[in-house]
């Protein structure tokens, strides 16, 4: 590894951090993927530019915050951002639709409450999940190319890797959502898990640490 | 030469920060408003039945957020390079954990339940993200005083977006005064002739 890699720091963990490792594996350059747990969390903090993370530090030093950001800036740097700027924009919807139920999923995964999180893991698994579903079809149909098995265009983009990952995600830690969804979901974990660029990668990383 | 719909209610909203884009660019769109009983009739033809929706070319997008993004990087209000249009991607973001804070509170009809909200907001969470937008706008921006230095880009019209709201409708005012470069932002914002134009001639409305 060449001593001016960019660096990716994250928790031991896929959650937020897992498409930017999915982006930069696909793209096949070189990083320094540092991972720590939540016990040495306090060394690194200091060291983040807004004291939090996942962080993607550049050759220079200069570092940028938010997963989002920072997995859109590494998807145009590999390519996987669409074709132009209106291809960027479907993904970028595709994506928040998909945060619409991930973000209210990741902060129950950790709630500490037992009732409340089974309430709203319940509420999740009835209501915004067939709503998940439903809204990735309509887009899927109007955003992918013709005869393409890619979510948007032709050709792979981050969109197919963000929804593979939030949907590996959610049927590893939605109860229910495994026995009830993995099947409908299989459409859109193929065209990732049959891509010869992420073969190796998808082998290779940890399995599920909590989440 | 492409053509712009816009789609939402007669309000400001999630739309108004895509409208602040299309007022600095010059661009013009067709800026399509309608009242709360015309509704039904408009969700049906929405991608997901959601508001705001973009339509350009006869493509839908939705997706507020989403669709400043595409809007701004058509009119060159998004960031001259990759690297640029990712610190502008995380200073928005920044923004919106802020804004998805005060959301709920704002929304919230239990007036204790609300009280308590707004207690945590102004105490924990406004303090923390105005300090990190302020370390962002001094990493990013250098001198000033646009997030990206000289050059004004959507990040700014989304901390003029959030200012107003917080000044506006939830009533905190004074919040600024700790924070000088994020002071001088606003105050520069507004006066662009662009800006400060639009913000005389748009309709005005509850919220």
């Amino acid at each position: 590894m060449a001593k001016n890699d960019i660096t990716f720091y994250y928790f031991d963990l896929r959650a937020r951090g897992e498409i930017s490792r999915l982006i930069l594996a696909c793209g096949g350059k070189n990083y320094k993927d540092i991972r720590f747990n939540f016990e040495q969390w306090p060394e690194y903090k200091p060291k983040m530019i807004l004291g939090q993370c996942p962080v993607l530090e550049l050759e220079n030093g200069l570092q940028l915050p938010q997963s989002l950001a920072v997995a859109r800036y590494l998807a145009r740097e590999n390519n996987l951002a669409g074709k132009n700027n209106l291809e960027s924009a479907q993904i970028d919807a595709v994506i928040d639709t998909q945060l619409d139920t991930y973000n209210k999923f990741l902060p129950q995964f950790f709630e500490e409450d037992e009732t409340k999180k089974k309430e709203e893991m319940e509420k999740l698994l009835s209501v915004n999940m067939p709503i998940l579903v439903e809204n990735l079809q309509k887009l899927r149909q109007a955003y992918s190319g013709k005869n393409s098995k890619y979510f948007v265009g032709d050709s792979l983009t981050w969109a197919d890797l963000f929804v593979f990952d939030s949907i590996q995600q959610l049927l590893h830690g939605l109860p229910g959502a495994k026995e009830k969804y993995a099947d409908q979901f299989k459409e859109y974990l193929d065209p990732v898990t049959s891509d010869a660029r992420l073969k190796e990668y998808l082998k290779s990383r940890p399995d599920f640490k909590v989440i | 030469m492409s053509n712009y719909k816009l789609y939402y209610g007669n309000a400001r909203g999630r739309a108004e920060i895509t409208r602040l884009i299309f007022a600095q660019a010059g661009q013009k769109f067709e800026d399509l408003r309608w009242e709360q009983d015309e509704w039904p009739r408009y969700k049906a033809e929405m991608p997901l039945g959601q508001v705001p929706v973009l339509e350009v070319d006869g493509i839908k997008i939705p997706q507020s957020i989403s669709i400043a993004r595409f809007v701004a990087k058509q009119f060159n209000l998004a960031g001259r390079d990759n690297l640029e249009q990712a610190k502008v991607d995380s200073v928005v973001d920044t923004i919106v954990d802020l804004m998805e804070k005060i959301i709920p509170v704002m929304l919230e009809k239990d007036e204790q339940k609300k009280q308590k909200g707004l207690e945590t907001f102004q105490q924990e969470d406004l303090p923390k993200q105005l300090q990190n937008l302020e370390t962002l706008l001094t990493n990013y921006g250098q001198t000033g005083p646009y997030f990206l230095g000289s050059n004004l880009t959507w990040a700014d019209l989304m901390f003029f977006r959030i200012v107003e709201i917080l000044q506006g409708l939830v009533k905190i005012q004074d919040f600024l005064d700790k924070y000088p470069k994020l002071k001088r932002n606003q105050d520069e914002v507004q006066n662009q002739p662009r800006i400060a134009a639009y913000l005389k001639a748009r309709p005005q409305t509850l919220f």
